[in-house]
């Protein structure tokens, strides 16, 4: 043995001493149990070296069945424990068969064999008679039990033609071949999505690992490709136990892969084609011409021939499931046309870039003729044909594409005899496939015939852990399976079993669902080093955080319970930076882990504040502190669908529905106990506080407005720093002003910054201020770079969104309502504004005859200040009855001459009168002396 | 006809008369310098900067001078408003170099300003949202009262609803035009119409149809025109005539007639789209035909600011005309218009080309035309991001076609310098066709109704300044394209714009 092989080996049994218990020693049998192994590849790899040595020599081995837990954490010599076993009871599903009491469930997670319902849709007949005569051959690996091992060859030949009658009448099979483009897709969806955590990669020189569950040798011998594409779109359909999960692969990705997997398949020359040469500026009538040359080719390729000035025919087969009205699109550059069984459907004639034309074709169900003509005069060349109808969304028309007809294979083909059907029937009950697969006829479901005993009386040397099972399923285990069986089941039946623990529900749970290929948990699980390097992602330079999937220690305290169910369910792409894809396992396989997580993991300490600053304040710390005024979040976490402007990580606007509070307080501490080897800073190092000077100056406090603020979801205002280039405007000493659409002033919005660091819009459609705000005034940039559409919303913190209406008014009575139109409706007139002292605007506008002065002065330069508006009015005529508006909301509240609106923000305003309307208004009569009447209002928000 | 043929032939022409070639002189010694090999020789060819030079302004770089409006204020200076709603003086915009030029800003804050003109102490500006005239009052150099004269339309917050605003009309009026929300619809009021504002802040409406302006302005002798841009019921981009009450060819805001209390007649009937602008002209009185098509990539791709030659020969022969700015091709183009029938209509030239960004706003005094130009949101040649050029008559007139009148029977050509009667008396230094576009409610239109008319004729008068093209088969309400490649000025100079595009809605009798 080389020497390096025999370090290996050393390596490997020195940390097999070092084994704990993962199951805390529940089955008693064996002290010395798995935990997970950095050095596991090592095993691994000196597997396959060893089965490479001995590949030429050794007969053809019928594997035994392969589960990846198994395989990775029992399958060793000194590893067939009880825990093993338990595993293999569930996954070779023998509770099916052999009762067992439910308190079991904690550790046996049952898989249910495929639902056969329509697998004739699914899979071949020939693969199934092969399948049946000799499971193990046929899928080494598989976890399907030989029913018919004990049968004389002609009994076994003559059962298994009818069971493989009886599956194929459940439904029919549709041939389509896969195309070049959509297998090169599909191998790299194959190798990024996640299929490789389980699958074997094909890379011809990756070693092959024992943990990859097993595909038929030759897919292309058990599936079509409508098929195959149909199961991946939604695995958990057929399987409905989540081994296989849910990759969420929409329709065309699910063709992809299916594609890649059948690559193989002979439909090789499904397209027909006549090359022509000839200069033209429309379709010829290619029936007069002499082709260049003919062949065959997959699809409608208009690269086979010249650069320019050629023309193809092709004709192709294709399959449509449904009768009803088809509509074809052809789209080309230059001219092309197409015809269905000889007639005509859409023609595009003349020379010109790709354009399209579609045309509308009853067909019945079955085998079709296309019939498509191209010409390229010069420049680019493009051909699209494509199909939409009864159940199949618009697509190539290549997917449906079959081989041409063949007689000689035609005799061959599979043609399902009734009378056999009867039969296999019958035997899919009395042999037992009934026991573990679903197959309803109808709406009924086919019962097993066949009865075992309880787990309970089971003798651990007989039955199918016999050495030479005997008129038993025949499930081809190991002798280490049988072992671990044996003592799985002794374990459970044994009276000192202990009540189950919620790790156990959870081991039990992330083994059998191999989660441990991609999860790490405690010390248990991760990716394997043999596949390390599969995982990748579009942020290398995010390291492991970007491509390893994250690790489910301390997983229940951390994300929410609603959320968990949510990832069961629906999957997850939280991680856009991440190719691998959380798949659906469905919460009915795995929904009891968000109890589990949560009695497993206690919560962490609560952490939250109480505080009496009020909410609109906190939330502009929390925003302040996740902009580039604070610690720059923005940088590396994605806003929404607003990029992050350093690399791009997990989504800040979803993080609240996601995460636990609590944790989150813990986490923000101290980043690196919850994830250790993030690069996410600790913004309070230590606990250390660096911006003394926000809120209370104390970190939990600011933690605590960083949720606050983010705790509003989508409709958080965007942190300050966001968008690849800011054009951020601010007042120095002189006011500053932006005129254009502001969101929440309209689009005749004027918005003025104010050197103290307060801002407003005015509105000068409804002449009214519209919003107050502190801090930074504006980012110009959506309107100043591109073109300039949509509204800006303010830059700053701490918004105020003054109420909706004009602030004056003529009120008949002090019942009549304040109006409801807008100020031009009211014939007020917006009059300008003239700039006073620091270049602060005092609009002007016109209320009948009233000319009125509006400005706005901050009231000091500290943090937050209070504002001062002045309106002056004048009129050579009193106006009667005249009213201002200095406030409206569902509450106010007044004491000592103040105001408070909504318990939110404040006013202070002489001779304000509350009255109740539809909430509450605080209205200022417009007194006029001399032609003139002034009123001073302080806003504080 | 190619350009390099084009550049062959005048080099020979070039080299036999060089003595007597205005250009050529000024050419001359720089060739020799370059190289003494005759490759060297198209440098003699005629170039546009012989005659119209360009002088660039150095912009600083704390100014961003997306330039939306010209004009020159009492003390001299040259007012510049921005799309960013900022107003810049340039305190000697005639320097040349224009070295140490001081620039200031007047104002700002200001919403989209695409129109400046000065009317005593006030400078009267057209923001997106409203026309406002600014004072400095406290005479600091800066604008301090900001007084809205009409805000009489309505923005929904669409960054098309871009307003245009003119010079004031002999009335004293200001005339606006207001693009539609978007290229189809017109969501609030008056958009997609053009209404003018007398000086005491009265709007009325004048125009609807309109779809997207890039520029007003006003000929000699005073009626309005506007350049619209293609996209749909604008088979491509033209200059249109603002009679008022007219209507200007895109149906998109005629629901806003309901507004006008009749003032300028009824609702006109909705055009048919897929027809012919003509065709329903002839249904539809109150449509206005394009006076001037600019046709799509041969002219221009965006046409944009217009400016009218009163200047009274000192930008040269073109008294008169118009210039008319193509953004996308930062370009000027020279349009000549008569009225035929009672309505204008014309051709256009090229002009100059090689401005330094997109051409947005045309301003032309004595000393020369003003061109501002940005490329912010629709790009262009120019390749800079805003730009601010002079072009400068040099005093050397070019050999151009001056007019071209269209006549029952063909057209007349005027030259602004005696032609060769050999060349420009041969039918076959003349090449023509005609052709015109698909009016209809979706984007643009190709080039349709392709006809070659027969010229028979080519009579050169006596004097030389004028030639007599005598034609068999005028289309009415096509765009008639003129190809002039081999006719030579009695000094052999080819054009030095060789191409007229005449829309010839009107046939005269």
């Amino acid at each position: 043995m080389p020497a390096a092989l025999r370090l290996d080996f050393r390596c490997v049994r020195t940390v097999s001493r070092t084994r704990r218990s993962l199951l805390g020693g529940a089955l008693h049998v064996s002290s010395t149990q798995y935990r997970v192994l950095s050095m596991r590849c090592a095993i691994v790899s000196l597997a396959t070296c060893i089965s490479l040595l001995f590949a030429t020599h050794a007969p053809a081995v019928q594997a035994n069945p392969l589960v990846p837990g198994y395989e990775r954490f029992f399958a060793e010599d000194d590893a067939h424990t009880a825990n093993g076993g338990a595993l293999l009871l569930g996954e070779l599903n023998c509770l099916s068969c052999h009762e067992a009491l439910a308190a079991l469930s904690a550790y046996v997670q049952t898989k249910q064999a495929p639902i056969l319902d329509n697998v004739g849709q699914r899979v071949r007949p020939e693969f199934l008679r092969e399948y049946l005569a000799a499971p193990h051959k046929a899928k080494p690996g598989t976890t399907m039990p030989d029913l018919l091992a004990s049968a004389s060859e002609s009994e076994r030949i003559d059962k298994v033609e009818a069971l493989v009658h009886f599956l194929a009448s459940t439904g029919k099979l549709r041939e389509a071949a896969p195309i070049t483009p959509a297998v090169t897709r599909g191998e790299t969806l194959f190798h990024t999505v996640g299929c490789v955590a389980c699958h074997q990669p094909s890379q011809v020189d990756f070693a092959k690992l024992s943990t990859s569950v097993p595909l038929p040798a030759e897919m292309e011998k058990k599936y079509t490709l409508p098929g195959l594409a149909e199961f991946l779109q939604n695995p958990l359909h057929v399987r409905p136990s989540g081994r296989m999960p849910h990759l969420n692969l929409n329709e065309a990705e699910a063709r992809d892969v299916a594609s890649y997997l059948l690559r193989n398949l002979e439909v090789a020359g499904v397209v027909e084609y006549a090359y022509y040469e000839g200069s033209w500026q429309d379709l010829p009538d290619f029936s007069k011409l002499e082709p260049k040359s003919k062949g065959k080719t997959t699809s409608f390729d208009v690269n086979i021939g010249r650069p320019d000035q050629f023309g193809i025919v092709f004709k192709a087969l294709f399959d449509v499931a449904q009768e009803g009205e088809y509509t074809f699109h052809i789209g080309s550059d230059d001219g092309s046309r197409i015809r269905v069984d000889g007639k005509e459907v859409a023609v595009v004639p003349g020379v010109h870039p790709v354009v399209f034309k579609s045309g509308k074709v009853k067909l019945t169900d079955g085998t079709h003729e296309a019939e498509v003509e191209f010409f390229e005069q010069g420049g680019g060349q493009e051909l699209k044909v494509e199909y939409e109808g009864p159940g199949i969304k618009r697509q190539s028309l290549e997917y449906a594409l079959m081989p041409p007809e063949d007689k000689a294979k035609d005799e061959k083909k599979f043609v399902v005899k009734p009378e056999l059907v009867v039969k296999g029937r019958a035997l899919f009950g009395s042999l037992g496939c009934a026991s573990c697969h679903q197959l309803r006829i109808g709406n009924q479901q086919i019962a097993s015939a066949v009865s075992a005993k309880p787990l309970t009386s089971l003798d651990n040397e007989k039955g199918c852990l016999a050495d030479s099972p005997a008129k038993v399923p025949d499930f081809h285990l190991s002798k280490n399976q049988r072992v671990a069986l044996a003592a799985a089941i002794k374990s459970l039946n044994s009276p000192n079993l202990r009540p189950a623990r919620p790790t156990d529900a959870i081991n039990a749970t992330l083994t059998a669902f191999n989660c441990y290929a991609c999860h790490q948990r405690g010390e248990v699980g991760g990716v394997e080093r043999s596949r390390n390097a599969l995982f990748n992602s579009n942020q290398p330079e995010m390291g492991d955080e970007g491509r390893i999937p994250p690790h489910l220690t301390g997983v229940g305290a951390k994300l929410k319970p609603g959320w968990l169910k949510q990832v069961f369910d629906d999957g997850a792409k939280d991680r856009p930076y991440m190719f691998t894809r959380m798949p659906r396992f469905g919460s009915q396989n795995v929904g009891h882990l968000i109890k589990s997580f949560a009695e497993a993991d206690p919560p962490v300490a609560d952490h939250s504040v109480a505080t009496n600053i009020g909410e609109r304040k906190v939330k502009s710390a929390g925003r302040k502190l996740s902009g580039s005024q604070g610690f720059s979040c923005i940088k590396c976490h994605t806003w929404g669908n607003v990029k992050a402007t350093g690399i791009q990580s997990i989504n800040m606007v979803t993080l609240t529905r996601r995460l636990q509070e609590n944790w989150f307080h813990h986490y923000m501490l101290n980043p690196q106990q919850y994830r250790p080897g993030t690069r996410m800073p600790a913004a309070w190092p230590q606990g250390q506080v660096l911006l003394p000077n926000l809120l209370d100056g104390k970190a939990l406090t600011q933690v605590n407005s960083i949720w606050r603020f983010l705790d509003d979801g989508d409709k958080a205002a965007m942190p300050v720093g966001l968008g690849a280039n800011p054009i951020v405007l601010a007042a120095y000493d002189e006011a500053i002003i932006y005129r254009n659409f502001i969101e929440g002033a309209g689009p005749r919005a004027i918005g003025v910054g104010y050197p103290e660091q307060v801002n407003q819009a005015f509105d000068a459609n409804n002449l009214r201020i519209a919003l107050l705000w502190h801090g930074a005034f504006i980012d110009a940039s959506k309107h100043w770079l591109g073109r300039g559409q949509g509204f800006q919303p303010p830059l700053g913190d701490n918004v105020l969104k003054l109420p909706e209406g004009v602030s004056f008014a003529v009120l008949e009575n002090p019942e009549t309502s304040w109006p409801t139109v807008t100020a031009k409706d009211l014939g007020y007139r917006f009059r300008g504004y003239r700039l006073g002292e620091a270049r602060r605007p005092a609009f002007r506008y016109q209320i009948g005859n009233a000319s009125v002065e509006d400005e706005l002065v901050a009231t000091s330069k500290k943090e937050f200040t209070s504002v001062r508006r002045t309106l002056t009015i004048t009129a050579t005529e009193p106006i009667d009855n005249l009213w201002y508006r200095a406030a409206t909301g569902n509450t106010i509240a007044m004491a000592n001459g103040v105001a408070t609106i909504d318990d939110s923000w404040r006013v202070r305003v002489t001779g304000g009168k509350l009255r109740k309307s539809n909430g509450a208004e605080l209205l200022v009569p417009v007194r006029f002396v001399d032609g003139k009447a002034t009123i001073v209002q302080e806003y504080e928000w | 006809m190619t350009l390099n043929i084009t550049l062959m032939d005048s080099t020979t022409t070039v080299m036999k008369k060089q003595t007597a070639s205005p250009f050529f002189r000024s050419v001359s010694a720089l060739a020799l310098l370059v190289s003494a090999s005759f490759s060297s020789f198209v440098f003699g060819q005629p170039a546009e900067d012989d005659y119209y030079r360009m002088i660039r302004f150095d912009i600083p770089p704390h100014i961003n001078l997306e330039a939306g409006g010209i004009d020159l204020m009492p003390d001299g200076k040259l007012a510049v408003s921005t799309r960013r709603g900022d107003i810049f003086l340039v305190d000697k915009p005639f320097a040349d170099p224009p070295k140490e030029v001081q620039w200031t800003k007047y104002a700002g804050g200001l919403h989209e300003v695409l129109g400046i003109h000065s009317v005593g102490d006030w400078l009267y500006t057209t923001q997106r949202c409203e026309l406002t005239r600014l004072k400095d009052e406290d005479g600091d150099g800066r604008a301090d009262l900001f007084e809205t004269v009409s805000d009489g339309w309505e923005i929904s917050g669409d960054y098309h609803e871009y307003a245009f605003g003119s010079r004031p009309d002999k009335d004293g009026n200001q005339w606006l035009v207001l693009c539609l929300t978007g290229s189809f619809n017109s969501n609030v009021p008056y958009r997609g119409w053009c209404v003018r504002v007398t000086p005491d802040g009265k709007m009325i409406p004048t125009c609807s149809g309109i779809r997207s302006p890039g520029g007003i302005g006003m000929n000699a002798v005073g009626d309005m025109f506007y350049t619209d841009n293609q996209g749909p019921w604008n088979g491509t981009c033209g200059l249109k005539h603002l009679r008022p009450g007219s209507f200007q060819g895109h149906p998109g805001g005629n629901g806003w007639y309901n507004l006008t209390g009749g003032v300028i007649g009824k609702r006109p009937t909705e055009p048919q789209s897929g027809s012919r602008i003509m065709t329903e002209a002839k249904k539809i009185p109150e449509l206005e035909p394009t006076a001037v098509f600019f046709p799509y990539k041969k002219m221009g791709q965006s046409a944009s600011g217009i400016a009218c030659d009163s200047t009274g020969g000192k930008f040269g022969p073109f008294e008169g005309q118009l210039f008319v700015g193509d953004q996308t091709f930062s370009t000027v183009m020279r349009v000549y218009l008569e009225k035929v029938k009672g309505h204008y209509q014309g051709v256009c030239f090229p002009f100059r080309s090689g401005l330094g960004s997109g051409s947005l706003s045309l301003k032309l005094t004595d000393r020369g035309l003003f061109v501002g130009g940005t490329n912010r949101g629709w790009g262009s040649r120019g390749n800079k991001p805003y730009a601010l050029d002079r072009l400068v008559w040099t005093g050397e007139v070019s050999f151009e076609v001056h007019e071209m009148r269209a006549k029952p029977d063909g057209f007349e050509l005027t030259f602004t310098q005696p032609v060769d009667p050999e060349t420009a008396g041969d039918v076959a230094s003349y090449k023509m066709q005609t052709y015109t576009y698909i009016y209809q409610a979706s984007y643009g239109s190709p080039e349709v109704d392709h006809t070659e008319p027969k010229i028979t004729a080519a009579e050169v008068a006596s004097d030389g300044l004028s030639v007599r093209l005598r034609i068999d088969g005028l289309q009415e309400g096509h765009v008639h394209e003129l190809h002039m490649g081999n006719v030579r000025s009695v000094k052999a100079l080819p054009l030095l714009h060789n191409v007229g595009y005449y829309t010839l809605n009107y046939i005269p009798e």
